[in-house]
């Protein structure tokens, strides 16, 4: 076969072989043993437009669909290497570029020996099955929608591009508009123009990359209002990952994005009032860094404010001044008292100037520093002046009355004796005016007392003045003044003179005034949001807690900042809500907890605890904003009901099932110890939405799915799913229920549910689904069917399967004379044959059939029937028919290519045979000739040489006896004397040669007909010679029928007595029959009637028979055919295994040697 | 025919040939030899005298064949007919191919030896 069809294509097999693969209407391919393919048929190359020597070797991948090749090759490299029957799956491209899904079914063919010659594969379309397939799963995604509906979220359904297919009914009660409103968002105004490119394009980028879409904007409500909402979409993908659609749900985030804006407001102004402060000013955190320097400051110190992360105290302040000035603003901000310090400045321009520094702490409402404010006030005129004063050599009342500020002086005892010019224009008094205590009728009524409190006690301790007054002016308005005041000691350090100077302050105060307005507006927002609502630093201290907090926990700010707020919290959620609070401020994720807070009143109540950060540009969180809202009813309903449960549960662990039951939301919240047992988990493991747990992991989608639905639509759940079994550690199929427990407004309270174990009724089931679902597949896939067939009356009743095997319109009545109708001429004796054995109650037939096709090709069919009597006893035929056609086509040509071989074989061991016979003879043949020659050269000479041809006479006969030895050698080789004589049942002889010969004659299409004997008396003789005859018989019956077609092709084999001392063997054919008149010449040796044979056979059957002392003959038939026989004499009574001799032994195995090539004489 | 009459060499392992052959060969005018195997002959003093080589291909141990090898690569040019009883209708040519004179078939008759040897001399 391997030489066959490698070989050129001359080869008359071989195109024969290809032409009927090619008539095949499948898409056949050919691979060599190791895999590589070497044929494939015309469909194949017409279907995928490439041609035979473009399929050949490797060249037939280029075909598969790239992305499926990899697994295809993988999955061929282990059908070649299990050597078994494989099926392997991938996409085909046809010839017009389009691929479709193809099954590659391929078997191997082996020889004899097991070898595997060749693989033959066949490749069916299945594209409209996997069509089907992806078609159902993405109808699944579909079915969300139905839910959809009940989902009380705002969602849509988009395809894998992008455009809306659908909405829920909130979505569109929500916005007001129609689904082709909503269809059309990228182009109407539904979503805020503003919003709308942003969202479109990131839509896009979801859409064309698979990831999430996420964004926040405004979209139009039904009232027309825009607001912020926040759109989320996630892919829904098909098991191949395919995005079948886009899932996306909408969340009104107005609010939030309300207060947000609130925030950022506040925090806004505070910066723009700052900023807009007309004198030098800056900000401070409460730790005392530099926050922000107004706009004066920064053109003071020629800085931008960019420049301001990084600056330093000491890049500012005069290295002389900077030990002063740090210690006290140490000492300020950890005391939190107000600070003021002289200190030098570096301008711009690199000149130092003295400023006053004075900086207040910022608090909130409830007292807490919410940052630093520091005003700095240039007084280097002032130093210049004091210096000058101190040096005393310069006049000092010019100087006094020059410098750009209010001066005055007084008396040791405070008598005020001297205010400069600056003072009395400010004023409008006179200097007689102002003289002793005079000045105290320009300040401020409600500022007075304070003032001259504070003047008394510097006067009695001779510390120096530092106050603040509001003084009138000129023209009656107030305005605030710092009052710097020193005393002037003399050597032996009483005091003489008081000198001193007002500043003023007016605009700082302005601006003070202004920050604390700032500051109390934040806090007002957030007083006035009705709910408990706190804020802390980025480390969790707490840096506010609004009026409502306080006023609930009957605390002071003081009391609850940092963690005192603690204090409140139920010592037995403390520690974890500590935790979950320092876990969360790790990580920067929302706050969402429980606990319980004291009221004022020293009632615990359950609050919920919720926190988001504030995140800077560089999202750094800045600050966290949290509310606590009172769910202390809620928990209360929630403890009533669980209390309820508690007592329900009591009643259901006794009821002897497994029960369970879920919140509304279907989380698990309870399990009976039933179910615990089966399972072997612990409630822990399983509550909530652990549930899952205890499924089959593939069952666990499709039960979420179902459980999901249930508990959004309030309809029964029922499912049958694989549950885990501790005892048996294995999963079982369980049927899972439940009910939902409805309110009086019909809204669903709780769900109770039960488990029933139905393993093995589900077991059962399946396995008769699968024998059934087997049986049909199988069938189909077999290309085989059923029959049934009553004998009395020829009722015939078929299988789906088998109409389209006989091509008979479905479902249409079967009479036997359809079923003849469609048979092979030459087969339809066959077939009532058969049914004629069936009469005769022949209980088992097998046979194969020829069926003729409208189409003119011919199917084979194979059928097994079995004969069984009905309930009414009527003879009824029960069987299967299988198309055979593709196997007996392969199988013939198969066939074809070995009888070719064994042809050759036969030629080749003959030629062999012949060889040898011709090199023994031609020797002694050669010296014959040679010796002749001598003889007659020396004969013929002058004198003759008389002794010489004596010799070579003598010689002559010599070789001629020694040529006459191989000859009858030669003969005695075929006609063996001496034999194992040995016991032979020739019954049991001639089943074993039938059964050899099973397959051959059901190939040709030949009944065999087999009358054993019961009583057959056994024989002696050498049971291998004895069953070359038979073999040789009957194919000699079966090759004199090659050519029958007008009638029934059949052999008899008859066994029986023949007389009394003997046995004998008849093989009776319908063949050609014989001639009369060489009816002797039969047993010559060379005589053949066969183009192939030698004529051997029957001659030397006729020996070995002889040899047992039996006889052979042939008789015509009365009608045609011949027959042929022999006769044995029977074994004698007790007689065992005889040996022979050792001869025997040896000249059975060169008999064995020869039995082979006998078979073929 | 000669001053001295040629030598030919009959090498074959069947005793019949090499009875036959020679007194035959005689009779033609030529002095001939015998030896029973290729390796007999080699070892022989004939080899350098023999003017033509009768040889059997199919002999037990050295084969004809192998034998016209060996003179070869031993630079020994003697005329060769090939003698045999196998009827390979292959054999023929190619032998003739590496150099043989001629190659005739058992039994072969006296005009076809005659044919041979009046191509060797």
């Amino acid at each position: 076969m391997l030489l066959v069809l490698s070989t050129a294509r001359k080869d008359p097999v071989e195109d024969e072989f290809s032409r009927v693969v090619n008539a095949l209407p499948g898409l056949i391919w050919i691979a060599l043993p190791k895999g590589n393919v070497d044929f494939v048929n015309r469909y194949w190359c017409e279907y995928t437009g490439i041609g035979m020597g473009g399929a050949c070797g490797v060249g037939w991948q280029t075909a598969i669909h790239p992305k499926d090749l990899p697994e295809l090759l993988e999955r061929w490299q282990s059908i070649i290497v299990s050597g078994e029957p494989g099926e392997m799956e991938a996409r085909l491209r046809r010839f017009d570029g389009e691929y479709r899904w193809f099954v590659f079914a391929v078997n191997p063919m082996r020889d004899e020996a097991g070898q595997i010659l060749r693989w033959y594969g066949l490749n069916s379309d299945i594209e409209d099955r996997m069509r089907a397939k992806e078609d159902l799963h993405a109808h699944q995604g579909g079915s969300f929608l139905s839910i959809g509906d009940g989902i009380p979220a705002l969602i849509s359904f988009t395809s894998p591009t992008g455009e809306i297919e659908s909405v829920n009914r909130h979505y569109l009660e929500y916005f007001g508009i129609t689904l082709d409103e909503a269809k059309s968002w990228g182009t109407n105004d539904m979503v805020h123009p503003a919003h709308r490119q942003t969202t479109i394009d990131s839509w896009r980028r979801s859409v064309q990359t698979g990831k999430t879409f996420d964004v926040e904007h405004r979209v139009r409500r039904a009232d027309g209002v825009y607001r912020w909402f926040q759109s989320r979409g996630l892919p829904l993908n098909d098991v191949d990952g395919r995005i079948v659609s886009w899932f996306v749900t909408a969340t009104d985030i107005d609010d939030r994005k309300l207060a947000e804006e609130a925030l950022r407001n506040s925090e806004r102004n505070f910066r723009q009032i700052v900023d807009s402060i007309p004198g030098l000013v800056c900000t401070m955190t409460p730790t005392g860094e530099v926050e922000q320097l107004n706009r004066p400051l920064l053109e003071y110190f020629g800085k931008a404010s960019a420049e301001l992360k990084g600056w330093k105290m000491t890049d500012a302040v005069h290295p002389e001044d900077l030990p002063r000035v740090v210690a006290a603003f140490t000492d300020s901000v950890t005391t939190g008292i107000p600070y003021d310090v002289e200190h030098r400045c570096r301008r711009f321009d690199g000149i130092y100037r003295w400023f006053q520094v004075r900086a207040l702490p910022v608090q909130n409402s409830d007292g807490q520093i919410a940052g630093w404010y520091v005003l700095l006030t240039d007084i280097e005129d002032l130093k210049q002046a004091e210096e000058s004063l101190e040096s005393g050599e310069l006049d000092l009342r010019s100087v006094i009355n020059t410098i750009p500020m209010t001066a005055w002086s007084t008396e040791a005892d405070g008598y005020c004796d001297f205010v400069n010019q600056r003072w009395l224009d400010y004023s409008g008094l006179s200097l007689e005016q102002v003289r002793g205590w005079g000045w105290s009728a320009v300040i401020h009524p409600d500022d007075l007392a304070d003032l001259v409190g504070h003047w008394q006690s510097c006067l009695a301790s001779g510390a120096s003045v530092n106050t603040e007054a509001r003084m009138r002016r000129f023209d009656g308005v107030y305005r605030w003044f710092l009052f710097l005041g020193n005393a002037l000691r003399d050597e032996s350090g009483d005091i003489v003179k008081w000198f001193g100077t007002n500043v003023d302050i007016e605009d700082r105060k302005e601006s003070d005034e202004a920050l604390r307005t700032s500051a109390r507006n934040l806090d007002l927002i957030i007083n006035t949001i009705p709910m408990l609502a706190w804020s802390t630093g980025p480390d969790g201290f707490v840096e506010f807690l609004n009026k409502r907090w306080l006023d609930y926990a009957g605390m002071s700010a003081e009391e609850g900042a940092g963690w005192g707020w603690a204090a409140v919290i139920h010592p037995e959620d403390a520690k974890g809500l500590l935790d979950y609070w320092q876990a969360a401020m790790a990580s920067g994720t929302d706050v969402d907890v429980e606990a319980r807070m004291r009221r004022f009143d020293g009632v615990y109540r359950w609050f919920l605890f919720r926190a988001s950060p504030l995140r800077d540009e560089m999202g750094n969180i800045v600050k966290w904003y949290g509310t606590n809202v009172d769910i202390e009813d809620r928990k209360r309903s929630d403890e009533a009901l669980r209390a309820n449960e508690r007592n329900l549960r009591q009643l259901t662990e006794t009821i002897p099932e497994m029960l369970w039951s879920a919140t509304s939301e279907g989380a698990i919240d309870y399990c009976s110890g039933r179910l615990l047992d089966y399972t072997g988990f612990t409630p822990d493991e399983i509550m909530g939405a652990n549930w899952t747990k205890l499924l089959h992991p593939d069952d666990v989608d499709r039960t979420a799915r179902e459980w999901m639905s249930c508990i959004t639509t309030g309809a029964p759940y029922r499912v049958e799913v694989r549950t885990f079994h501790a005892a048996d550690r294995n999963y079982r199929w369980c049927e899972t229920k439940a009910l939902p427990l409805l309110d009086q407004e019909g809204r669903i309270l709780k769900w109770h549910g039960t488990v029933v174990d139905t393993h093995d009724r589900k077991r059962i089931e399946e396995e008769l689904r699968r024998s059934e679902a087997f049986l049909a597949e199988g069938q189909r896939l077999n290309l085989s069917g059923s029959f049934s067939w009553r004998l009395d009356t020829d009722e015939v009743v078929f299988t789906d399967q088998l109409y389209p095997i006989f091509e008979f319109e479905h479902r249409t009545p079967v009479t036997l004379e359809r079923v003849a109708s469609r048979l092979h001429p030459e087969d339809v004796q066959l077939m009532y044959d058969k049914i004629a054995l069936a009469r005769e109650g022949q209980s088992d037939i097998s046979y194969e059939i020829r069926l003729r096709m409208s189409n003119g090709s011919i199917k084979y069919l194979r059928a097994v029937a079995h004969a069984t009597r009905d309930q009414e006893g009527q003879m009824e035929l029960v069987g299967a028919i299988q198309d055979v056609t593709e196997r007996r086509v392969s199988e013939e040509a198969l066939g074809k290519v070995r009888s070719e071989l064994a042809r050759m074989a036969r030629v080749a061991s003959l030629g062999a045979l012949t060889a040898s016979i011709a090199h023994e003879v031609s020797q002694p043949l050669s010296g014959i000739i040679t010796n002749a020659n001598t003889g007659l050269r020396m004969l013929g000479a002058v004198p003759p040489n008389v002794d010489g041809t004596l010799e070579t006479v003598r010689r002559t006969l010599r070789d001629g006896n020694r040529a006459s030895e191989v000859i009858s050698k030669l003969r005695s080789l075929f006609t063996k004397k001496d034999f194992t004589a040995e016991i032979v049942d020739l019954n049991e002889a001639t089943r074993e040669v039938i059964a050899l010969l099973m397959s051959e004659l059901q190939r040709s299409r030949l009944m065999l007909r087999i009358q054993l004997a019961d009583d057959l008396p056994p024989v002696m003789g050498d049971r291998i010679q004895l069953q070359q005859i038979i073999l040789n018989l009957l194919l000699n019956a079966s090759e004199a029928m090659t050519d029958v077609d007008n009638r029934s092709r059949h052999i008899v084999v008859t066994t029986e007595r023949d007389g009394v001392d003997s046995v004998r063997f008849t093989v009776q054919d319908v063949g050609v029959g014989l001639d009369p008149q060489n009816m002797e010449q039969l047993f010559d040796a060379f005589y053949t009637t066969k183009n192939g044979g030698m004529g051997m056979g029957l001659s030397v059957s006729r020996s070995i028979i002889e040899s047992h002392h039996g006889r052979l003959w042939a008789l015509p038939n009365d009608g045609p055919g011949a027959t042929f026989a022999f006769s044995l004499p029977r074994a004698p009574e007790g007689v065992g295994v005889i040996e022979d001799d050792d001869l025997g032994s040896i000249q059975r195995s060169a008999l064995n040697t020869m039995r082979s090539v006998m078979r073929d004489l | 025919m000669k001053n001295k009459r040629s030598l030919i060499s009959v090498v074959d392992d069947d005793e019949s040939i090499r009875e036959s052959l020679p007194d035959l060969l005689r009779e033609l005018g030529f002095a001939a030899h015998t030896f029973s195997s290729g390796e007999e002959f080699l070892a022989s003093d004939y080899v350098d005298q023999t003017n033509c080589l009768i040889l059997d291909i199919a002999m037990p141990g050295m084969s004809g064949p192998e034998l016209q090898c060996e003179l070869t690569s031993r630079r020994i040019t003697i005329p060769i007919i090939f003698i045999t009883a196998q009827r390979d209708e292959a054999v023929r040519p190619r032998l003739l191919k590496l150099g043989a004179v001629e190659c005739l078939l058992k039994p072969f008759s006296e005009a076809d030896l005659l044919g041979a040897l009046d191509a060797v001399f």
